[in-house]
């Protein structure tokens, strides 16, 4: 027996980690597929668009779903390391933990490289939490709860 | 301090607990500490309130019966699952993190073999050293380049078994170790596809070994017991 508000669509924290590791990997490796398959079939010459494509697919999907995963499990780790941290869930969580995957996969760059990609991580994570942030006002603005009509005065059959 | 959460609970414990002190030390009211009232033993969190299921110990580990997957047998004993898609990402994530980590403490071994050798100084004739940077930069490469090269092998063929089993699991309306073993052997022969019939037989082996390896490991946590440990 559970409880109706039991719904959790998501494991709890450490374990998470794993599944965000292979959603993040198989969304890349998947997606990858179909962008490196179209690409490399019309990278091809007459003839040979379907090896150049299974080619491509083999060489190249793999790799960008190798970056997804890291991307997106480092992501988690350092969101549910903050989550640890803070004790609390807000924007700021996922900024910060953009911040950290930016500098972390620049890590071998130099200072200066990975100040510049955290920023640019952290800020592009804090366009999708504003834009999340605005969706989620606008929904509750536009389905927000109605008042009843009031009943006109005297002569309305419901004021008798 | 907005960043590391409100510390108020802390603060309001040590207030309580010192209250709590206070009172406990005064004779007449000892009988009615908070700790003497929790820890009377005919106290039953399930009393209090029968629908809210308080009697549970760790809640957030359930997940709804509906929202389950309802294939004969797809309880794995370590984590409940809620369909093909949670498979797949717990497979595929755990498999590409193994791999990720061999690959990259087999990098880190080549790495530490292939460190670069000091070279004589044609002036001086003495041995130059070798900069730590340089060894760094050495035993990184070699990491970076094993690591992701066995977490993408490892977690495309994971992606392929996960997707050849959850579809053979539907077509056959349960899901059991052959299953688990046809998949295997199928995920093997489309990962070495294109480089012969050798390659194919060896990767099927391959795989068709580890599914049962798999499957083995099942058995033996849902035996232990394992499967009530997480709930459903």
């Amino acid at each position: 027996m559970s409880t109706p508000e039991a719904d959790h669509s998501r494991d709890p924290c450490p374990i998470v980690i794993l599944n965000d590791f292979g959603g993040a990997f198989a969304m890349g490796a998947i997606g990858g597929c179909v962008w490196h398959g179209i690409k490399g079939f019309r990278n091809s010459p007459y003839g040979e668009r379907g090896s150049g494509a299974i080619n491509a697919i083999k060489a190249r999907a793999p790799v960008v779903g190798g970056n997804f995963g890291v991307w997106g499990g480092l992501f988690s780790f350092y969101d549910c390391a903050i989550k640890g941290v803070r004790k609390r869930e807000d924007a700021w969580n996922a900024i910060l933990a953009g911040f950290m995957v930016g500098g972390s996969l620049a890590i071998r760059g130099g200072r200066r490289h990975i100040f510049n990609s955290a920023v640019t991580c952290a800020c592009v994570l804090g366009v999708f939490e504003g834009v999340g942030m605005m969706f989620s006002r606008y929904m509750a603005w536009a389905n927000k709860p109605v008042a009843m009509p009031v009943p006109d005065g005297p002569g309305s059959p419901l004021a008798a | 301090m907005w960043f590391f959460g409100n510390d108020t609970k802390t603060e309001n414990g040590e207030t309580l607990k010192r209250e709590q002190e206070q009172v406990s030390n005064e004779p007449s009211k000892r009988s009615e500490d908070v700790s003497s009232i929790l820890n009377t033993t005919d106290f039953d969190p399930s009393k209090l309130h029968p629908l809210a299921g308080l009697d549970k110990d760790i809640e957030y580990l359930d997940l709804d019966d509906e929202k389950l997957n309802s294939l004969e047998g797809s309880s794995n004993g370590i984590l409940a699952s809620r369909g093909w898609g949670d498979d797949m990402c717990y497979g595929a994530g755990t498999v590409y993190v193994l791999g990720l980590g061999l690959g990259g403490l087999k990098g880190l071994d080549e790495g530490i073999k292939h460190l670069p050798h000091p070279k004589i100084d044609p002036v001086t004739s003495a041995l130059r050293p070798v900069p730590f940077k340089l060894k760094l930069n050495t035993v990184l490469n070699q990491v970076t380049k094993y690591g992701p090269h066995a977490g993408n092998n490892a977690g495309v063929l994971a992606i392929m078994y996960n997707i050849f089993d959850s579809s053979l699991d539907n077509i056959r309306g349960k899901h059991d170790d052959w299953n688990s073993l046809a998949s295997g052997f199928l995920s093997g022969a489309l990962f070495k596809s294109t480089s012969g019939l050798k390659a194919i037989s060896i990767s099927s082996t391959l795989m068709t070994i580890a599914a049962a390896s798999w499957c083995g490991l099942k058995r033996l946590i849902s035996r232990r017991g394992g499967r009530n440990s997480f709930g459903a």
